[in-house]
């Protein structure tokens, strides 16, 4: 049933268009390199608020889908409970993005890495910040990803993961540098 | 809802304590990427492409076994194989597609960096991490028919959550090689 040829021909397209999207999240780090390589614990929270956001955005999605299929859930933006899954879902990346910025600064410090710069109020601010706007394009991306593809006849389930972890990962790093320049960081 | 919360936070909240670990090793590598310009640019890419290639893998996989192509005592098949190939396959093509753009992109936005040491640990830490994955995929597959379990609700996360850490692992132990030898 499986055929090596035909899995390479049916995963490229896709693969090479999120390639594409996640150079440019690259060269925002590359531009940056300096203020990032010189605060390290900068470089350890981009992989924590990329893996949240994509992780938030596949569950919403994965529950849309479901929803979609079975049909408790209407093809329509004012659907209740679609609301009801949007603010659950805000909520629950708020409590992750919280937890999770004592955790990256708690765990630097464990480790040694430089924190003097920075406080943990100001680390925190920025964490939670980026976080919530995240969360809402995350949130919005996989909404729209799960009802366009299910008018369309596509399986949402196949769709929302690789559109929400790729715009996850540029938004994530474009809003991390924006907040950065935003508190002044490494000024 | 509240069946919502209880199962997807604890896991969000894990998740994100083990992307801790795989920022450590991330920020453990400010010296080497100024030593080797054009790198810390395909970072991104090379983690997202594992976790993609990864996720459908061990989707297929899942697929597989419902369907009964696979089973714990024809494990080692041509399904396998097939699968197996294809993966890998597609691991050095879009490995050697970031480690292009990167080098391109860079150039167009006037950083000089080396074509041959960026497709030398793209396609090195892409394939041994493709390798180690597809062995833990197996493993866990493995495991979970032992149990009876389905597998569909255990390779995703499980790969996600070690994926990233062992590509960028590997990105940084092919990293130190190339400085060493080239």
């Amino acid at each position: 049933m499986y055929n090596w040829r035909i899995i390479v021909r049916n995963g490229l397209p896709l693969l090479t268009i999120t390639a594409c999207m996640e150079i440019i999240a690259g060269q925002l780090l590359q531009v940056e390199e300096t203020l990032l390589v010189s605060l390290p614990i900068l470089l350890v929270s981009i992989p924590v608020i990329n893996s949240i956001g994509g992780n938030l955005g596949s569950i919403v999605g994965a529950r849309l889908a479901s929803g979609l299929h079975i049909g408790s859930i209407e093809v329509s933006f004012r659907d209740p409970e679609l609301r009801d899954n949007i603010i659950i879902a805000l909520l629950m990346g708020f409590i992750t993005y919280f937890i999770l910025a004592i955790g990256i600064y708690l765990f630097s410090m464990f480790i040694g890495i430089e924190v003097r710069n920075i406080s943990m109020i100001e680390f925190m601010s920025i964490i939670i910040s980026v976080g919530f706007l995240l969360s809402c394009i995350v949130i919005l991306v996989s909404v729209v990803t799960a009802v366009i593809s299910f008018r369309r006849g596509i399986d949402p389930d196949d769709m929302v993961a690789p559109v929400v972890s790729t715009t996850g990962d540029l938004m994530g790093i474009l809003f991390f540098l924006f907040l950065l320049q935003i508190f002044g960081v490494g000024i | 809802m509240h069946a919502m919360v209880k199962q997807s936070l604890p896991l969000l909240i894990l998740c994100g304590f083990g992307a801790i670990l795989t920022g450590t090793a991330f920020g453990s590598m400010s010296k080497i990427f100024q030593s080797i310009p054009g790198l810390i640019v395909v970072i991104p890419g090379i983690i997202a492409m594992r976790g993609n290639i990864g996720t459908a893998l061990g989707s297929r996989l899942g697929s597989a076994y419902h369907l009964g192509l696979i089973d714990i005592d024809n494990l080692w098949n041509e399904e396998l194989k097939q699968n197996i190939l294809g993966s890998l396959t597609l691991s050095i093509l879009v490995s050697l597609i970031i480690g292009v753009l990167a080098y391109l992109t860079s150039l167009l936005l006037g950083v000089q960096a080396s074509l041959i040491k960026l497709l030398f640990i793209v396609i090195l830490g892409g394939l041994i991490s493709a390798v180690l994955l597809t062995i833990l995929t197996i493993l866990i597959i493995y495991i979970v028919f032992k149990k009876g379990l389905d597998p569909d609700n255990i390779t995703g996360p499980a790969l996600a959550t070690f994926g990233d850490i062992i590509t960028m692992l590997c990105i940084i132990a092919s990293a130190y090689l190339v400085e060493a030898v080239v």
